[in-house]
C-alpha cells in the first residue's frame, strides 16, 4: 500500500467527493455502502480504495458538507450513516456546473483530432 | 467548530473512525461468507488485503483534523516521553548530566551577569544624559548607606542615590506619592522615596506619610512616595529602604562637591534605549561622546576614550574578573563534556534501537520522521534537563551568595532573572542541538535497512568510531577540568596561608553612621577623639581608627605627584591610600620598619607627613629609603589644595585586598590631617573580642544616643570573608572537576560495556576455543588504554596550553607545577581504571553457552 497506487486510480481532484455527495443527495449512506454503490452503478469501472473513501469523509465532515449519525442497518449492524447538508447540496451544484463546463471545454478541445 | 472544540472532541472523532472502519471491514466479511461462499478465515485476509493497510489509513483520515505540524510535535514529545519512561536509566543519566551542565553554566552566568558599566562621574554623567540621543532616559545610582533617626533606636539604612529619572525609566507608578522630578535634583532638595516594608513597619504604613519628614542622617527628608510592593532598585542586589536624589552629592562636604569632581568615578549608569536605537548604535555614540570627554577632560578621562557599553562580561571590573573568566572556561569544559556525553547515552541508544527503526522505516515511515523523532527526545531530554538545570542554578546560587561575601563587584546582585532564564534556554537549545545531530546525522547517512537483514546483530561499527572519539574528548576536557581544580586548590592554600601583613587575632572592628550633615569637620575630630579616648578605658582595649580597614576589599586609589621626579597630570602615579589614627600601626600588629609612627601632633597645625608600606617604598624609591621623600598627593583636606608631604615612616605591608597578586603600595594618611569621613575602629583586646562589643557599643551610645553601629566584625572574620571568594571558586571548582570525573567515567563505561556486549558472541566463541579469561580481560584493557592515553596527551597538552593562558590571573598564582598535574593525570587515571574495570569483569565472565545460545 503505498501513495503512488491511489493516485492512479483518482480521477481528477474533486472527484470522489462529487460521487459521493451525489450519492448522498439521493439517500443517505455509510462507507461500505458508498464502495458498493459506486462500483456497481460505474459498472466496476470505477473501483474506490477504501483508502481514499475515510480520509475523503473525514474532510467533507471537517469542511461542514456531510453530517453523520449511527444507526442500525436493516441487517442488525450498527453502521455510521452520513447525509448531506444544505452546504453540501450547494457545494454539490457549484461542483457540477464546473464540472460540466470543465467537460465542454475537453470535449470541444478534443473534438476536431476526432476523425 | 473552532480548533479548540476540535481538540476536545478529537477522542471521540477518532473512536467513531475506528469503529466505522471494523464495521466496514466486518461487512466485507460477511458478504465473502455469505454470497461468495469463502471461509471465514479467508475471508479476513481478503477483506483486510482489499481494503489495505488499515492502521495508515486511519491515520491518514484522523489526520484530516489535525493541525498537522504542532501535533506530530506533540505526539513526538509523548511518545519520547513514554520511550524515556521506558528506559529510566537513561532519562535519569541524560536529564542529571545537562541539569548539572547546564545548573553550573547558568550559575555562574548569573554571577558573570550582573556587572554593570564602568564608574562614571557625575560632571561626566551629566555630559553623557544631555548629548546623547539615544536613551530614552539615562540614570545614574550609587549605594549609600543611611541613618534613620528620630522614632527610637537609630538604624541603618541601605540607601541608594539617584538621578531623578529612575522611576520613568523602569516604567514603574507609585502606588502612593510620585517619583522623583528634574527639581528635586536642585542642591537643596531632600526628597526621598521609601520601600514599602520600610513605610509598613518601621514608618507605621499611615498613608498620610506622603509630605510628611523623616530624619536621614539627621536631616529632614520629604517623604514625596513609597515604592511598590517588592519593588527593589538595583534589581537582585539586597533590598533598598530608601532613594533620594543625587542632590545630596551636591552638598559641599569636602572641598568640592561631588557632583563636580569628573575624577571622581563612583556612579552606576543605566539607560533605556530609544525604540528603534539598536544597543550597537547606542554604544556607538556613547563612545563618540565619551571620546570628546576624553579630549575635552584629558587628565581625568585620558584613560576612559571610550567603552561605556560593554558586555557584562567584559565589565566585570578589578581581580574579580581572572577567576570569573577561570570559571566561565569550567563551566564550558562542563557544557562540552555534558555534550559529549549525552551524544554518547544518544548514541548507544540509537544503535539499540536500529532494529526498532529499521522497521518503522519498512512498514512506511518518513526517514525524516524517525530523525524528527530523535531529535525531540533529545529536546524533551534537554527541557527536562534545563528545567531541572536551572532549578539547580537557583538553590547553587542561594548557597553562593553568602559565601562569596562582597569581594566580587555587585555579587550580592545575583539571582536567577529573566536574562539568565533566556541564557539557560538558550543554552538548552544548543545543547540538544548539538547532541542530537550525531544520532540524527548517523540515521540519515547508514543504509537503516541492514539490520534487519543481518538478524539480531547490529555490528555497531559507525558507534565504536564515533563514540571513541567522543570519549578521547571527554577524557581531555575532564583532565582539563581536573587540572584547572588543582590549581585552584594551590591558590586556595596559597591564598590561606599566607601572610595578611597585621594580626587578626584579637580584633574587634566596626563602622560607625556618623552623618557627616551633623558632624562638620570639627565636630567629627572632636567626636573621635572623644571615642578614641573613651574606649582607651575600657580595660586591656586598644583603640584606634582606619579607613578603609585592610582586607576588606574596599580600597581607595589616589595619584601623586614625586617631588623629584615631577610628572605631567596625565601621566601621574597611583596608588592605594588609607587614613589611620596614630595607634593604628601597634594596635592592628602592623610592624614599623623604619622612621616612626603617627603621633597626636601630626595634625592640621604641624606639617603635613605620611607613612608608606614595604611596597611603596621599594616600587617608587627603589634601591634608596623612601623616609625623607617628599610626595603631593591628590586627597585634599581643605581649600588650600595639594600640599608636600614628606615620608616620616616604612610599615610592613598588610594585605588592604584579600585577594591582591601581591603586596599592593600603600600610603597612610594621619587622620587629623585628612579628617574624611567616616573611619572605621578596631580595638585589640586582652580576651575574646566578640565579649566587647556590648561595652564598645555602650560607649558609643555614651557619647551620641542616635549613631547606629555596623558592619561588627573580629580580625578573623575579616580575614574569614577576605578569602570566601577563593574558598567559592576552589568549591566551585572541585564540584565541576567531580562532575567532569563522573560523566567522564559514565562515559568510557559505557563505551566500553556497549563494546562488551556488541561482541557476546565473539568473545564467546574466542573463549570457547581456547582464549584465556586474562586475553579477553586484556583485550577490553587494552582498548580503554588506548582511549585513555589519547585522551590523556590532548588533555596533558590542554591543560598546559590553559595554564599558561591563565598565567597570573589567580590571586599571584603562576602556572602552577607540574606535580599538579601529575596529581590531575593519576586521578584521571584512577577513574578510568574503575570505569574499565566492570566491562572488562563482564567480558572475561562471559559464559560461551549462554553467549551463543542467546542468538
Amino acid at each position: 500500500m503505498n501513495s503512488g497506487s491511489a493516485e492512479n486510480r483518482d480521477l481528477f481532484p474533486g472527484a470522489l467527493e462529487m460521487m459521493i455527495l451525489q450519492i448522498l443527495r439521493r439517500q443517505p449512506s455509510h462507507g461500505y455502502a458508498l464502495v458498493q454503490h459506486i462500483r456497481r452503478t460505474s459498472k466496476d469501472l470505477l473501483q474506490v480504495e477504501e483508502g481514499s473513501l475515510y480520509p475523503a469523509l473525514q474532510r467533507m465532515l471537517k469542511a461542514g458538507l456531510v453530517k453523520t449519525r449511527w444507526e442500525v442497518s436493516p441487517t442488525g449492524r450498527r453502521v455510521r450513516t452520513y447525509e448531506i447538508t444544505t452546504r453540501g447540496a450547494k457545494h454539490l451544484d457549484r461542483e457540477l456546473s464546473n464540472f460540466e463546463r470543465m467537460l465542454e471545454g475537453i470535449n470541444l478541445v478534443l473534438a476536431p483530432m476526432k476523425p | 467548530m473552532t480548533w479548540i472544540q476540535r481538540l476536545f472532541s478529537r477522542r471521540r472523532i477518532e473512536a467513531d473512525l475506528s469503529e466505522e472502519i471494523r464495521g466496514h471491514l466486518d461487512e466485507r466479511i460477511e458478504e465473502l461468507v455469505s454470497r461468495g461462499g469463502v471461509p471465514r478465515e479467508d475471508a479476513v485476509h481478503q477483506a483486510r488485503r482489499e481494503f489495505g493497510n488499515v492502521t495508515l489509513i486511519e491515520e491518514q483520515a484522523r489526520e484530516v483534523w489535525r493541525w498537522r505540524w504542532i501535533e506530530d510535535l506533540f505526539s513526538d514529545v509523548r511518545f519520547s516521553l513514554r520511550q524515556l519512561r521506558r528506559s529510566p536509566a537513561f532519562a535519569v543519566a541524560g536529564a542529571l548530566t545537562l541539569a548539572l551542565g547546564i545548573g553550573a553554566n547558568t550559575a555562574v552566568f548569573s554571577v558573570v551577569n550582573p556587572a554593570g558599566p564602568y564608574a562614571v562621574s557625575y560632571p561626566n554623567f551629566f555630559d553623557l544624559r544631555n548629548e546623547n540621543a539615544v536613551f530614552d532616559h539615562l540614570v545614574s545610582y550609587r549605594s549609600a548607606p543611611m541613618s534613620l533617626t528620630g522614632s527610637g533606636e537609630a538604624v541603618q539604612l541601605r540607601g541608594e542615590i539617584v538621578s531623578w529619572e529612575l522611576f520613568p525609566l523602569l516604567k514603574i507608578q507609585l502606588p502612593l506619592g510620585r517619583g522623583f522630578q528634574p527639581d528635586d535634583e536642585d542642591p537643596g532638595a531632600r526628597t526621598v522615596i521609601v520601600s514599602h516594608s520600610l513605610w509598613k513597619t518601621t514608618l507605621g504604613g499611615d498613608v498620610g506619610i506622603i509630605g510628611r519628614t523623616i530624619n536621614l542622617d539627621r536631616e529632614p527628608y520629604l517623604v514625596v512616595g513609597v515604592a511598590p510592593a517588592g519593588f527593589n532598585f538595583p534589581v537582585g542586589g539586597e533590598q533598598v529602604q530608601v532613594w533620594t536624589t543625587l542632590a545630596i552629592d551636591a552638598r559641599s562636604a569636602t572641598v568640592q562637591p561631588v557632583t563636580q569632581q569628573r575624577g571622581a568615578r563612583m556612579l552606576s549608569v543605566m539607560g533605556r534605549l530609544r525604540d528603534g536605537v539598536s544597543i550597537q548604535q547606542a554604544g556607538a555614540q556613547m563612545n563618540r561622546i565619551a571620546g570628546s570627554l576624553a579630549e575635552r577632560y584629558p587628565n581625568e578621562n585620558r584613560r576612559y576614550p571610550g567603552t561605556f557599553l560593554q558586555s557584562a562580561l567584559g565589565d566585570v571590573v578589578g581581580l574579580a574578573r581572572g577567576p570569573l573568566l577561570f570559571l566561565l572556561g569550567a563551566v564550558g569544559l562542563v557544557l562540552l563534556l555534558t555534550c559529549a556525553n549525552l551524544a554518547n547515552l544518544l548514541l548507544s541508544r540509537t544503535a539499540e534501537r536500529e532494529r526498532e527503526f529499521a522497521l518503522r522505516l519498512a512498514i512506511g515511515a518518513a526517514r525524516s520522521r524517525i530523525v524528527r523523532q530523535v531529535m525531540t527526545e533529545a529536546l524533551t531530554l534537554a527541557f527536562l534537563g534545563g528545567i531541572a538545570g536551572v532549578a539547580l542554578a537557583a538553590l547553587l546560587i542561594d548557597l553562593a551568595i553568602p559565601l562569596i561575601g562582597t569581594t566580587i563587584p555587585r555579587i550580592a546582585q545575583t539571582s536567577v532573572d529573566g536574562r539568565v532564564l533566556g541564557f539557560a534556554l538558550t543554552l538548552t537549545l544548543v545543547t540538544s542541538v548539538l547532541f542530537s545531530v550525531a544520532p540524527a546525522a548517523r540515521l540519515l547517512h547508514d543504509r537503516l535497512n541492514d539490520p534487519l537483514k543481518e538478524g539480531a546483530y547490529g555490528n555497531g561499527h559507525g558507534h565504536g568510531r564515533f563514540g571513541s572519539a567522543l570519549v578521547v574528548a571527554q577524557i581531555a576536557l575532564g583532565l582539563m577540568l581536573l587540572s584547572g581544580a588543582s590549581l585552584l586548590m594551590a591558590a586556595f592554600v596559597h591564598v590561606t596561608r599566607r601572610d595578611p601583613g597585621f594580626q587578626p587575632e584579637r580584633l574587634l572592628t566596626f563602622s560607625l553612621g556618623v552623618p557627616d550633615s551633623q558632624y562638620p569637620r570639627a565636630r567629627q575630630l572632636e567626636f573621635y577623639n572623644q571615642l578614641l579616648e573613651r574606649l582607651a578605658r575600657v580595660p586591656s582595649a586598644r583603640a584606634a581608627l582606619a579607613m578603609p580597614l585592610p582586607l576588606t576589599g574596599s580600597s581607595m586609589t589616589v595619584g601623586f605627584d614625586i617631588a623629584e621626579r615631577p610628572a605631567p597630570p596625565s601621566a601621574r602615579p597611583s596608588s592605594d591610600i588609607a587614613i589611620v589614627s596614630p595607634g593604628f600601626f601597634q594596635t592592628a600588629g602592623i610592624p614599623l620598619l623604619e622612621g616612626r609612627g603617627f603621633t597626636d601632633q601630626d595634625d592640621s597645625g604641624h606639617p603635613p607627613v605620611l607613612i608608606v608600606n614595604r611596597a611603596f617604598s621599594d616600587k617608587f624609591f627603589p634601591g634608596a629609603t623612601a623616609v625623607g621623600k617628599r610626595i603631593q598627593s591628590g586627597a585634599l583636606s581643605d581649600a588650600r589644595g595639594p600640599q608636600m608631604r614628606e615620608i616620616v615612616g616604612i610599615v610592613g605591608n598588610a594585605r588592604q585586598s584579600p585577594l591582591g597578586s601581591q603586596s599592593e603600595p600603600i600610603y597612610y594618611f594621619p587622620y587629623r590631617q585628612l579628617p574624611w569621613c567616616c573611619p572605621s575602629v578596631i580595638v585589640r583586646t586582652a580576651g575574646s573580642p566578640a565579649s566587647l562589643e556590648s561595652s564598645v557599643r555602650s560607649v558609643v551610645l555614651s557619647i551620641d544616643r542616635q549613631l547606629p553601629l555596623f558592619d561588627v566584625r573580629t580580625g578573623n572574620q575579616i580575614l574569614a570573608l577576605g578569602v570566601t571568594p577563593v574558598t567559592f571558586l576552589t568549591v566551585l571548582m572541585v564540584s565541576f572537576a567531580a562532575i567532569g570525573l563522573l560523566l567522564t567515567s559514565i562515559g568510557l563505561y559505557g563505551v566500553l560495556s556497549y563494546a562488551v556486549v556488541k561482541r557476546t558472541r565473539e568473545i564467546g566463541i574466542r573463549i570457547a576455543l581456547g582464549a584465556s579469561r586474562s586475553a579477553v580481560l586484556s583485550m577490553v584493557l587494552r582498548r580503554s588504554a588506548m582511549l585513555v592515553a589519547g585522551g590523556l596527551i590532548i588533555g596533558v597538552v590542554g591543560s598546559i596550553a590553559a595554564r599558561r593562558f591563565i598565567g597570573g590571573m589567580l590571586f599571584g598564582l603562576h602556572g602552577g607545577s607540574p606535580l599538579l598535574l601529575l596529581c590531575a593525570v593519576s586521578v584521571m587515571v584512577a577513574a578510568a581504571w574503575l570505569a574499565t574495570y566492570l566491562p572488562a569483569h563482564r567480558a572475561a565472565s562471559i559464559d560461551p553457552i549462554l553467549a551463543l545460545r542467546s542468538e
